[in-house]
């Protein structure tokens, strides 16, 4: 289908962008890589007036390394984060995920600022951001602040950005040295997750010193599986543990029914999933 | 086996199709397959729904009356406790029984199941296979193996206009095409049968090269618009080479008996004394001869022609089949289903297809390959899924899941050749032999992956929630339901499509993040 006529404009910077998004046209949206937001204008759900392209802002761009942080624009694609050894090396668990996403073609266009936006509760990159403890940084009129992860998923689709924000970069701190693994369920190779566990652990001298697990579409947003960090931590990383964490992965979870499965079964799949993924992260 | 009776209720949707109905009845001269059953009964209920409407999808009949039998064979197999392609063997027709008039009364012209079983065997590592099996079984692995097993046959090329008729189908099965010798040595072949990607320009110039020996290069094929190509019915059935086909090669041959008195009288010898070959006619005995294409220059200039000779060499040609074309095969599947998760994986997928004579190998490979993914969709992705007010649920292609090739292994196949007896090309039709085959050799396969746990049947497409809610339902030792549905799927589209409004109201409510930045996809 063809998206409702819309004004478009490309500005050039972060403050020329709120400036556009402040502008009195009646209903305004940020275009950052378009592969959620298009399909949302040619399906005709949605009837932006204007759309603010934020392709061209070169400093949405660029992953950096500040010393602790590892800093990704909002604007970086899916597939430079892909291929990036600074993220492979200091936030693997997102490297992971990230691959698991849909295709080449999508993955060089669609963003992280607009995947965590959009937050889809199926998609593949909230988990992991969550998981790692990121800082989002939202530019607004009044200037910049700072939310944590754990405070940025609202609901379904739903983030703390407000309507004349924008999400100009994530600040993740450096998880060097850390095993992970993205295990993500699907029952055709390109597909949203039926479920998927994101689990980013450190062993020091036999032992599981720090964990961090996050779930993918097990609740309306990312939840982060808290019970299964803490049967992980202090313990040898054996099969043994990875079972004892697998079985309370469902704590504290609501995840949806459809085509794909009902809720027990997401439930169940959480279990098996988290299992496995631990024993990944273990090995690497 | 002694009998056979069939109670078929169908859900036609919502409106009368082109041949809506006509479907399950196709059906039903193929239940029997390829066994000897002595009795048959088929008693078919079509009902009109609230759902979407139906109509012919490749294979039309043939797919559903395979399913059946085929599963059904499986679970014989399993009550009587014998290896299900044991129980196949004692029931078929054997090769030297053919011709064979069937229960359902068709004559299957040829065949031979023995071989493209052997074959396929063979090429699956069928024992080897079972072996592991049992050892899996036996250790109890995480992760079982399954094997399934479709002696497939269909009948296609339709089809004997009298017996359409006897069906109340609304046209006949007949084929049209004509043939244009030009001046210039080209050929141009027109086909009623007309291509939509199947590669008719090929083969139907392969035919006419080889037929008349003019160049594959100097043949153009036409179709599809009827102002070129007014007479024909259609390209469906698999039945475009062997009627299709056969009209090219019957007005072939008219070209050439036009062709011959003329040849005659310019080689001055007597019509009677010609042969033709390799595209000319020869005086026996001779060296005597006259070329095709240069029959076509001197016809066209029509200045010293027979008294009374036509100038022209074009013919035309109608053909009506005397019988069905039948194709069968041998298909094996064996299949991985992971016990804790559900899911299950094809591994490796042999067939061994016998469609007699092959014009284009390639393009059977295409065809086969093409129908293999379609049944295997069929089997293990793509449903229809209507929640309870009949309204469809899985309305986008992120919820109505098509494979693609990552999600396919590499297909092994084979054929072996029983030539059809009842076309000159002792050929059969290919178009929709996989997607026939396919379906219950992997629903086979995932039922036997997990028959020892106490399961019998799983309803299709086996989604990851069915295999593992029928594993729960088996280890919580209540009985499986033998067919009914397992799962209780209380239908929502998946996240996606839920926001995409198969619910209006609902759906764009959910599209928006209170922020207004929300969306889907
Ligand atoms: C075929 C296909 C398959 C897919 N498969 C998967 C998959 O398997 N897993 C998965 O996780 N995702 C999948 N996706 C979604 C994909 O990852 C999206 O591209 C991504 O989630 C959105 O990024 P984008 O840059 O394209 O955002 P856009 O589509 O441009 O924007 C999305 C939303 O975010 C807002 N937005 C974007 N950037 C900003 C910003 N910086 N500040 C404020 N608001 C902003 C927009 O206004 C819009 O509402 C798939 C998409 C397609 C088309």
């Amino acid at each position: 289908m063809i998206p409702a006529a819309f004004d478009y404009t490309a500005p050039e910077s972060v403050a020329d962008a709120i400036t556009a998004l402040g502008s009195d046209s009646e209903e305004i949206k940020v275009l950052a890589g378009g592969q959620s937001l298009i399909p949302v204008l040619r399906l005709r759900l949605a009837a932006p007036t204007l759309l603010v392209d934020i392709g061209r802002i070169r400093e949405l761009g660029g992953i950096t390394d500040e010393g602790n942080t590892l800093v990704i624009g909002a604007m970086t694609t899916h597939a430079e984060m892909a291929d990036s050894e600074l993220v492979k090396e200091h936030a693997s668990l997102l490297a992971k995920a990230v691959e698991t996403v849909a295709d080449p073609q999508v993955r060089h266009r669609g963003t992280l600022g607009g995947a965590l936006v959009h937050a889809d509760p199926a998609g593949d990159l909230l988990a992991p951001i969550l998981a790692l403890d990121a800082e989002l940084v939202v530019a607004g009129a009044d200037g910049e602040r700072t939310v944590a992860a754990a405070d940025f998923f609202e609901d379904m689709f739903t983030t703390t950005v407000g309507e004349n924000e924008i999400l100009t970069r994530i600040r993740i701190p450096k998880h060097t040295g850390w095993g992970s693994h993205y295990e993500k369920f699907t029952r055709v190779a390109q597909q949203w997750s039926i479920i998927a566990v994101g689990v980013t652990l450190k062993v020091d001298g036999g032992v599981i010193s720090q964990a961090k697990v996050g779930l993918t579409n097990m609740s309306s947003t990312p939840i982060r599986a808290s019970a299964v960090e803490q049967a992980l931590v202090g313990q040898a990383p054996t099969a043994d543990t990875a079972s004892r964490a697998a079985a309370v992965a469902a704590e504290g979870t609501n995840p949806p029914t459809d085509t794909n499965g009902d809720a027990n079964y997401r439930r169940h799949l959480a279990k098996v999933l988290t299992g496995r993924a631990v024993q990944a992260a273990v090995s690497g | 086996m002694t009998g056979l009776k069939v109670e078929l209720l169908t859900d036609m949707g919502a409106y009368l199709g082109l041949v809506t109905p006509g479907i399950p009845i196709l059906g039903a001269f193929m239940f029997n397959a390829i066994y000897k059953f002595p009795a048959y009964r088929f008693v078919c209920t079509n009902v009109f729904t609230n759902k979407n409407w139906t109509d012919a999808y490749r294979g039309a009949g043939r797919p559903e009356a395979t399913f059946a039998i085929e599963r059904l064979m499986d679970e014989l197999a399993a009550e009587v406790g014998v290896d299900p392609m044991e129980i196949r063997e004692r029931n078929w027709i054997k090769h030297d029984e053919f011709p064979f008039s069937t229960v359902a009364g068709l004559e299957y012209d040829s065949g031979n199941y023995e071989a493209a079983t052997a074959k396929a065997k063979e090429l699956f590592g069928y024992d080897a296979l079972r072996a592991e099996q049992k050892q899996r079984r036996e250790a109890g692995d995480t992760v079982q193996l399954g094997i399934g097993i479709s002696t497939f046959t269909e009948m296609c090329g339709l089809a004997p206009s009298r017996v359409l008729g006897a069906l109340s189908y609304g046209a006949g099965g007949w084929e049209h095409a004509s043939i244009r010798m030009l001046p210039s040595g080209k050929v141009e072949v027109i086909t009623g049968s007309s291509a939509h990607g199947q590669g008719h320009e090929t083969a139907w110039s392969q035919i006419v090269a080889d037929r008349l020996g003019v160049s594959f290069d100097d043949i153009e094929v036409l179709h599809g618009d009827t102002q070129i190509s007014p007479r024909g019915l259609d390209t469906y059935g698999s039945r475009s080479l062997t009627v299709g086909g056969m009209a090219v090669i019957a007005a072939a041959d008219k070209v050439i008996e036009k062709a011959k008195p003329i040849a005659a009288h310019l080689l001055e010898a007597n019509s009677d004394d010609l042969e033709f070959s390799a595209g000319k006619f020869n005086v026996k005995g001779t060296n005597s001869s006259v070329g095709l294409t240069d029959l076509a220059l001197a016809v066209f200039a029509a200045h010293n022609l027979p008294d009374g000779a036509e100038p022209s060499l074009d013919a035309e040609a109608t053909f009506d089949p005397d019988n069905f074309s039948f194709p069968h095969g041998t298909h094996l599947c064996a299949v991985e289903v992971d016990t804790e998760t559900g899911e299950a994986k094809i591994r490796n997928y042999t067939c061994v297809d016998d469609i007699g004579k092959v014009v284009n190998p390639l393009i059977v490979e295409g065809q086969v390959h093409g129908g293999l993914v379609q049944g295997i969709a069929q089997a293990l992705f793509e449903e229809a899924v209507y929640d309870d007010s009949g309204t469809l649920v899985t309305g986008s292609f992120v919820d109505y899941l098509v494979p693609s090739a990552a999600d396919l292994p590499n297909f092994t196949t084979d054929r072996t050749e029983s030539p059809s007896t009842t076309n000159v090309l002792g050929v059969k039709g290919v178009g929709e032999a996989g997607t026939i085959a396919s379906t219950p050799a992997v629903v086979n396969a995932v039922v036997d992956a997990v028959r020892h746990l106490g399961i019998n049947d799983i309803e299709m497409p086996c989604s990851p929630h069915r295999i593992w809610t029928a594993l729960q339902t088996a280890s919580s030792g209540a009985d499986t339901p033998r067919t009914k549905t397992m799962v209780d799927d209380d239908v929502n589209p998946s996240h996606n499509a839920q926001v995409s409004g198969t619910d209006a109201g609902d759906g764009s409510a959910a599209a928006q993040g209170s922020n207004g930045q929300g969306g889907l996809a």
